[in-house]
Parts: C-alpha cells; sequence; structure tokens
C-alpha cells in the first residue's frame, strides 16, 4: 500500500515539475538557452495570484491574472534579456538569466516583504478526496488535471495549426523555417508567452498547495527543472515529460529508502548523474 | 594593516584563488562548471577532518588539495561524456550530490559541520599574508600557464573540441588536467577557509557559492587572469562599502550581473581591451 | 596599466571602508550583525527591528551609566566569510564594547572566535550550534541549546502520552540535527519508543512521500522538528491526510505565520520552548508586542524577542560592572541570575556561558500560542559544561 502511495505521489510532483520544465525545455529547443530566470517566472505567477486572491477575494481573478502576467512576464524576458544576446556563446544569457533571477527574487523579497504570504482563503488545500484509498487534495488533483489539459493542449497546437507547425519546423531547421515563410521571432514569442503562462499557473498552483508563497520558492524548483530537462534530452518535450514523472517518483521512493545516505534535493541529481553516463543524450535523445 | 583589513584581505585572497581556478576550467579549457562549491567543500572538509586529528597546517592544506584534485579528475570523467549544456547541469548536480552526501555523515559532523577547528597558529595579520601569498602563486601560475604550451592547447580544446582531435590534440587528457589543477586549487582555497573560519557547515558550499565563483570569473573576463583578480577584488570589497545599503545588494549585484553580459560579455578584460586598443 | 587599475580598485575599496564608520562619539557602542539581504533575511529583518525597540526603549529611560547607546548594525547575509570581517569591523573601527548576535549558527560561530581573541563579550541571541559557546569564556548564548531542548521535548512527551510510539520528522540543519540527537538521547529511557525518524531539507514544502509512511507507521505522537515555513505546510499536510495524533513541534515553529499558513490545522500544535503570547509577565511583554507590530507590520516573531532581551541583558550588564570595560561587561554578564527575558526566566550562565531557562511548552488555540505548561527540570535542562 505504502509502495503504491509514493508512486502516486510522486507522479503528482511529476506533474508539477512537468508544468515547470516544458517551458525551460521549449526555450532551450529554440534558443539553446538554459532560462534560469524560468523560475522567477513561476514565483511571479504565485505572487500575483495571492495578492490578487487576497485583495478581490477571486481566486479564480488570481490565477487568471497570473496566467496574463507571467505570459507577459516572459515575453517581456525574451525581448529585453535574451534577444540583444543571440549571437553570443550560450554561457552568457545563461548568466544573465541567473543575475535576472536573483534580480526578481531580491525584488519579490522588497515589494511583498521577506516572510512569505499565505491565502486568506484557501478551501482546497486541507480537503481531500480518497481514491482507491489514497488521500489526494483538491489542489492536487487540479495540478494533475491542469498540466494534463495544458500539454495536450500544447501538442495539439503543436501538431494541428499552422503556428505550431511553424514552431516545429524552425526547431528543426530555422533557415529552411524562414524560407518558407515561418517567422522565426513570432515563434519566439509564441514559445514565451506558452511556456511563461505554464510556469506562472504552476507557481500559482503551488502556491495554493503550500499555501505559502515566499520570495525564494523558484529556486529548488529551477534546479530541479534544469536537472529534468537535461534528464529528458535538452530541447525534448516528450523525454522533458517522461523525465519528470520518472524524477517525480524516483524523488518520492528516494526520500523514504534512502534518506540515511543522501537528502530528497541530491537523489535528483544523482539519478541526473547516473543516467547521463549511460545514456549521454538523456532518456530519449536530443529533440 | 588592521585586523579588520587582514579578514577583508583573506576573503579576498580565497576569493580570488576560488575564480582563477574554476577559471582554469572554464576559461581556459572551455568546460562550463556550475559545481565549484562542491571541490572548495571537499577541500574544506578534508583539511578541518586532519586539522582535528592533530595534523599541522601544511599537511592539511597538501591533503586538501590533493583529494579536491583526485575527486576532480573522477568528476572530470563525466565531461568526456557530456558536453556544453549537459555538462554544465551535470556539475551542478555534483554540487547538489556532495551537499546531500555530506549532510548525513555523521563523521563529518553532518549538519552541525565541523567546528573547534585549531587556530592555524599565526596571527591574523601573518596568516592574511600567507593567504596573499598563495594567491600571488596561483596568478603567477595561471598567467604561466595561459602563455604555456598547454595553455594554447586548452585554447584549441576551447574553441572546436573536435578541430582539436583532428589535429592530434588528446583532448581527453587536456580536459582532465584541465579539472584536475582547477578543482585541485579550489581544494587549496577551502584548506585556507577553515583556519580563517574556523567552522564549516555544508550550506557555506552551496550552489549559490558555486554561482557566485562564477560570476566573478565572468565578469572578471572569462580566460583573462588580471580581469579576473580584479573583478574578484571589487565583488568582495562591495559589500564593505556598501554595507549601509545593505537591503538593495544582491539586487545590486544581480543587476551588475545582467548590465556587465549585456553590455561587454567579455566581462572587465573586455572593456578594457577594447578600451586600450580603439 | 593592468597593475595600476587593480590598485586603483583596492585603494577605492579601502578608503570607503575606513571612510565609513565615523559616528557619533560620547555614546556606548553595541555591535549588532544579523542576515538582511538574501534568503535568510526574514528572521534578521525582525531580529533586527527587535534589537531597535531595545535600543530606543533604553535610551528613552536616559541610557545607561548616563551615555545613550548605539547599536552598530551590519548585514552578514547569513555567511561566516561576511561574519569574520564585520566582526573585526566592529572591534577595531568601531570600537563597540559588546555585540550581540541576530543571526544562525554559522556566522555566530566564525565571529565567536574574532570576539574572543579580542576578548569582547559577544552574546549569540537565538544560534543554536554547540560550538559557539565553546571556544572560550567571551561568548553566551540567550537560548537553550538544541540537545537540552530535545531532551525537554522527549519529557514533555512521555509525561504527557506515556510509552507512546513517535514518528520523528527532522529538518536538516544544525538546528533539526541537534535538537534530534538530544531526544533519541534520553527517548527511550523515558519510556519512548521512536519508530522511524524522516529528514527533509528547508526548501521542503510537500510532504508526500513522508506523511504516507508515517502513516503506514501509525505512531502515538508525531515530533517535528523544522522552521514555521516548514512546520506551516507540514501540519496542514498531515492533517489533511487524516494523521489525526498529536503534534509536538520544536522552537522554531513559533511563528504566527504557521497559523496564516496551516489555519485551523495547526490547532492543538503543542510547541516546546515557544513563548505564550499572552503572558502578562515579564511587564514590557505586552508592550513589546504592540511595539513590534507597529514597527513591523507583522506579529512578534520570537527571534525579535530574542534579540529584544539580549540587548537588554547586555545593557543591564554594562549598568551592574559600573563600567565599559569589555572585561567588566563579561564578569557582569557570567554574573546574571534570574534575569526577565521576554522568552522566559534566564535562570544562571554556566561556565562556558550557556543558559538555564525553564522551557516553556504552548499550544496553538484560536489562532495564536498559548502557554500549556513549564518544563523547569534543572537536570534536564542543565547546559552541558565544556
Amino acid at each position: 500500500m505504502l509502495f503504491v502511495e509514493l508512486a502516486v505521489t510522486g507522479l503528482v510532483y511529476g506533474c508539477m515539475y512537468a508544468m515547470m520544465a516544458v517551458g525551460l525545455t521549449l526555450v532551450y529547443g529554440l534558443l539553446r538557452i538554459l532560462h534560469i530566470a524560468h523560475a522567477g517566472v513561476f514565483a511571479l505567477g504565485a505572487y500575483v495570484a495571492v495578492v490578487v486572491a487576497n485583495a478581490t477575494g477571486s481566486l479564480a481573478l488570481g490565477f487568471a491574472l497570473a496566467l496574463v502576467v507571467s505570459a507577459i512576464a516572459g515575453v517581456a524576458i525574451y525581448r529585453f534579456a535574451y534577444q540583444p544576446l543571440l549571437g553570443h556563446p550560450p554561457f552568457v544569457p545563461m548568466i544573465v538569466s541567473i543575475g535576472l533571477f536573483i534580480v526578481m527574487q531580491e525584488g519579490f523579497r522588497m515589494v511583498f516583504g521577506a516572510y512569505g504570504i499565505a491565502f486568506d482563503d484557501n478551501p482546497w488545500y486541507t480537503s481531500t478526496v480518497a481514491i482507491a484509498g489514497i488521500n489526494l487534495n483538491y489542489v492536487e488533483i487540479a495540478m494533475v488535471i491542469s498540466s494534463v489539459v495544458l500539454l495536450v493542449g500544447f501538442g495539439l497546437f503543436a501538431s494541428l495549426t499552422r503556428a505550431g507547425i511553424g514552431w516545429r519546423a524552425t526547431v528543426t531547421d530555422p533557415q529552411m523555417a524562414t524560407s518558407f515563410g515561418v517567422d522565426p521571432v513570432r515563434v519566439r514569442y509564441v514559445i514565451f508567452l506558452f511556456g511563461s503562462a505554464l510556469a506562472g499557473i504552476a507557481g500559482a498552483l503551488v502556491g495554493l498547495l503550500n499555501n505559502y508563497v515566499e520570495p525564494t520558492m523558484g529556486g529548488l524548483v529551477s534546479y530541479k527543472a534544469l536537472a529534468i530537462i537535461v534528464l529528458g534530452g535538452l530541447g525534448n518535450v516528450r523525454g522533458t515529460l517522461l523525465a519528470s514523472l520518472v524524477l517525480g517518483v524516483v524523488e518520492s521512493y528516494g526520500t523514504i529508502y534512502l534518506a540515511d545516505v543522501f537528502d530528497r534535493d541530491a537523489i535528483g541529481f544523482l539519478f541526473l548523474i547516473v543516467v547521463l553516463m549511460v545514456r549521454p543524450q538523456g532518456l530519449l535523445g536530443r529533440g | 594593516m588592521s585586523a579588520y583589513v587582514a579578514s577583508i584581505v583573506s576573503v579576498v585572497g580565497i576569493n580570488m584563488i576560488l575564480a582563477l581556478s574554476l577559471n582554469i576550467i572554464t576559461g581556459f579549457c572551455g568546460q562550463v562548471s556550475l559545481g565549484h562549491a562542491a571541490f572548495y567543500g571537499i577541500g574544506a572538509y578534508t583539511a578541518a577532518y586532519l586539522s582535528k586529528l592533530g595534523v599541522a597546517l601544511p599537511l592539511t592544506l597538501l591533503a586538501g588539495t590533493i583529494t579536491a584534485g583526485l575527486i576532480g579528475v573522477v568528476v572530470g570523467l563525466t565531461s568526456l561524456r557530456v558536453r556544453h549544456d549537459f555538462l554544465a547541469v551535470t556539475t551542478m548536480g555534483i554540487g547538489f550530490v556532495f551537499l546531500g552526501f555530506v549532510r548525513k555523515q555523521k563523521w563529518l559532523g553532518g549538519e552541525l559541520g565541523i567546528s573547534g577547528i585549531p587556530a592555524s597558529g599565526l596571527d591574523p595579520l601573518a596568516y592574511a599574508l600567507l593567504i596573499v601569498g598563495a594567491a600571488a602563486a596561483v596568478i603567477a601560475f595561471t598567467v604561466w600557464l595561459k602563455r604555456s604550451w598547454m595553455g594554447f592547447t586548452f585554447d584549441a580544446v576551447a574553441d572546436d573540441e573536435d578541430a582539436a582531435r583532428t589535429v592530434g590534440i588528446n583532448v581527453s587528457t587536456y580536459k582532465l588536467t584541465a579539472f584536475g589543477i582547477g578543482t585541485a586549487l579550489a581544494g587549496l582555497a577551502g584548506g585556507l577557509y577553515i583556519y580563517f573560519a574556523r567552522i564549516i557547515l555544508p550550506d557555506t558550499f552551496d550552489f549559490v557559492q558555486s554561482i557566485a565563483i562564477l560570476t566573478m570569473v565572468v565578469i572578471g573576463g572569462t580566460g583573462s587572469v588580471w580581469g579576473i583578480v580584479a573583478s574578484t577584488i571589487a565583488l568582495t570589497l562591495l559589500p564593505e562599502v556598501s554595507r549601509a545599503a545593505s537591503d538593495y545588494r544582491l539586487l545590486i549585484f544581480g543587476a551588475m550581473l545582467m548590465l556587465v553580459m549585456r553590455f561587454s560579455p567579455d566581462g572587465l578584460a573586455g572593456l578594457v581591451r577594447r578600451r586600450t586598443t580603439p | 596599466m593592468h597593475k595600476s587599475f587593480i590598485g586603483a580598485a583596492l585603494a577605492a575599496g579601502l578608503l570607503f571602508a575606513t571612510g565609513a564608520s565615523t559616528g557619533a562619539s560620547a555614546q556606548i557602542k553595541i555591535g549588532f550583525h544579523a542576515p538582511q539581504s538574501g534568503p535568510a533575511a526574514a528572521d534578521g529583518k525582525s531580529s533586527t527591528i527587535g534589537a531597535e525597540i531595545a535600543r530606543d526603549w533604553i535610551n528613552e529611560k536616559g541610557g545607561v551609566l548616563g551615555q545613550k547607546i548605539e547599536l552598530v548594525i551590519y548585514d552578514d547575509q547569513n555567511r561566516p566569510e561576511q561574519a569574520v570581517p564585520i566582526a573585526n569591523k566592529l572591534i577595531g573601527q568601531d570600537k563597540v564594547v559588546a555585540a550581540v548576535s541576530g543571526s544562525y549558527s554559522a556566522p555566530t560561530r566564525a565571529a565567536a572566535a574574532v570576539f574572543q581573541t579580542a576578548g569582547i563579550p559577544y552574546f549569540s541571541a537565538y544560534g543554536v550550534h554547540p560550538d559557539i559557546t565553546s571556544g572560550g569564556n567571551w561568548a553566551f548564548r540567550g537560548v537553550t541549546l538544541g540537545g537540552p531542548q530535545g531532551k525537554g521535548a522527549a519529557k514533555f512527551i512521555s509525561t504527557k502520552f506515556p510509552k507512546a510510539k513517535v514518528s520523528m520528522l527532522t529538518m536538516n540543519n544544525d538546528f533539526g540535527q541537534s535538537i534530534a540527537d538530544g531526544f533519541k538521547e534520553v527517548a527511550p529511557k523515558d519510556g519512548l519508543t521512536i519508530i522511524k525518524e524522516y529528514t527533509f531539507g528547508l526548501g521542503e514544502r510537500q510532504f508526500g512521500p513522508i506523511i504516507a509512511s508515517v502513516k503506514a507507521d501509525n505512531p502515538d505522537v508525531i515530533y517535528a522538528i523544522g522552521y514555521y515555513f516548514v512546520g506551516g505546510p507540514l501540519v496542514a499536510q498531515l492533517r489533511a491526510a487524516g494523521l489525526k495524533q498529536p503534534i509536538v513541534a520544536a522552537q522554531a515553529f513559533d511563528s504566527m505565520k504557521l497559523m496564516e499558513i496551516a489555519k485551523d490545522a495547526a490547532n492543538g500544535v503543542f510547541v516546546v520552548g515557544g513563548m505564550d503570547r499572552q503572558r502578562k509577565t515579564p511587564p514590557d511583554l505586552q508592550p513589546f508586542e504592540a511595539e513590534f507590530k507597529k514597527r513591523a507590520g507583522y506579529d512578534t516573531e520570537a527571534v525579535a524577542a530574542n534579540c529584544y532581551s539580549s540587548v537588554m541583558l547586555v545593557v543591564d550588564a554594562i549598568k551592574r560592572a559600573g563600567s565599559t570595560d569589555p572585561k567588566k561587561i563579561r564578569d557582569a554578564l557570567a554574573a546574571t541570575k534570574d534575569f526577565p527575558m521576554l522568552t522566559g526566566k534566564l535562570g544562571y550562565f554556566n561556565a562556558i556561558g550557556e543558559i538555564y531557562m525553564p522551557l516553556e511548552v504552548t499550544v496553538v488555540k484560536d489562532g495564536t500560542f498559548v502557554g500549556a505548561t513549564v518544563i523547569d527540570d534543572k537536570t534536564i535542562l542543565a547546559p552541558p559544561g565544556k
């Protein structure tokens, strides 16, 4: 029973990681940038949700604004931080990204206070429902559902719409895509818009799940998301999804059975290193 | 030199060794590492553990240097398997694994770290001079290394690994050498640190520390020596001059990282070069 | 060219560093450092406000020895390599007669060695690392050590829930480990059975796997050692998972944020080493809570109370010494008996400067901490000697 419960908990975390990591891997696939400030967007989503929800009393409004604001923030980050640096070696935008993440974290601390903020009214997070004997709270269920909906939505977008096909073409061969009339700059905006919205919603959901939004909340998740996208084979969306779920489950078991030797945060990375030594391209190879 | 100046000079010296040691791996040989603090930690833990057993200062420093270098070579093996961004994230993972492991080791003090480290036997001023001497030696060594035949080979590997291989350079050997030297020097910095702080806790060697070291390198100018020397001094003294505005300190730090990279991606060294050669 | 640039940078730095410390004279200077930026800034901010309230109230009443006191405050970012220069600066440049640390263990321990060498009394308001005081006789601690705190918790649990089977949830840091070690040392002797100890990092907010496993263990009591920001989500998730067992927690759960995060789920949680917010003694507790809320905008944090009392105690020692000679202040501090700290009544300091203070146990009721019992056991809580 415990064994199954651990697997289920792990999969729920996996969904959370996936919402975070997919945006990262999309950005990487397109621009070859390790977008560490993505974690800042994640925390931004959480802050917008909690501040708006507490001010207006409407959680729905909070989430809607979280989605909009983080999407805009993502596009702004691309436009002002990354676009001017596209010709430089990859560590240059990466350092800029680290700097931006520090600025965002400290900015949250100064604007919203060093102590975090809790939701005044958070009806879901202590109410649970038992599914086959396993307790899940409503936020966890919402997390699973929204990750599935958003990611399936993205899959449909990528395979059915003109913009989606343009995106895939740009990732595979930018020059060829351009010559077929795809505007690469527009594709980048779309990717940042979508990936950041996803991260913002993930942040808002995690804020709800912890009932606590704090300046540093992006940190740990971002390191893990980096491990996940490498594990998935940088730029490979399917690999990233698989890696998210696998890491969630591995951590879940590791927390209980490996705790005397390694802490939980190390377990994920240990797993990453072992996998990379066997498969340097990640689980499913590069996208 | 007052005790206060001596302690600032000590921190500058230790940071300088750390930054220059990472520069050998990342700057000279082109292998981005986000886990350098782990080797700083390995050196510190080795030296601290031995110092508690009563081993004398020169030997603890030596042992810290060698242990960090040996483990560094092993970790360098990963750079033969994975490249570029994969390597960056792998080395970041190594930092986390090191911390996660040390935290749980009772014989290394676990979360309480190692404290009660014996005094160096030198007064703070003399110890600061020892650190400065070590930093000067490291500067001299890296200047020599950069101009040496090995430095040129590193350059070739950093520029284009595959091209280097086709002209008959044994890329693997050079990568491992860079990792070995760079991590050994980080271990030396760790050893020097323990007699300065007299306590080590796992969190001192966390990811933030790795980023801080990397920051000194990139702001100075990846691959340059004097640029990094200057950036280490500037970045270490920054908190001293801005203690009053402490609330904004990390914010300024982050903003500076962005601005330097945005307007002079090759750091201070690049800025100076462009100024002097119009 | 290169060298001149470096020289200029170095000179500029030193110029600033030395030029910054000219303050008003004829004041008694007390040093203070706390993390004010970065991830640990929250507690640093509360600490600093607590210390400043003490300073202002003392000065309103005319200061000490006919002079006003001045707090020289620096940001240590919770890093030891920042704390060492700060300690040297406080001693050499600022010429403080004593210093208070409103910081965590690592910077406090590193600075303690410097104050020890210089012979300046140094007071750790809430750092729990056992080694802070062990470097000599110039460092004092204003909070009960981790070991005795853990033993106190075992005593409390075994009295209230005799023969209980306990699941331990321990946070991965020096605070967590030292309390857990103390608890594990005496728990079996007190008739308690430890089923399993789970550990988690400071960044952890989701405890699904641990809770699933605790549920399978089915303990009588859950003993949680961690900060309020892990404690809040932890308590809420334990309750949401249907675990109804009593939860006993360690000191650092003591924050009003606990109730904000965990809401009703926090009700009934015991905090060993907590602070009863309704207490009428000492008489300055209620005014302090009001003043703190006014300045900070949020409710009193225990670390703020610790720092307030630490500054009060140091100044009291200066008064008793009748002098600003560091040696005499140290002796007066060491001779302190029955001083009313906001967190409880300080009994005495032992030979190495460790505090003896009864441990208050609080329980969360209607959104605040109220007193449950007081553990005043001279053998269990005895501060360890050398």
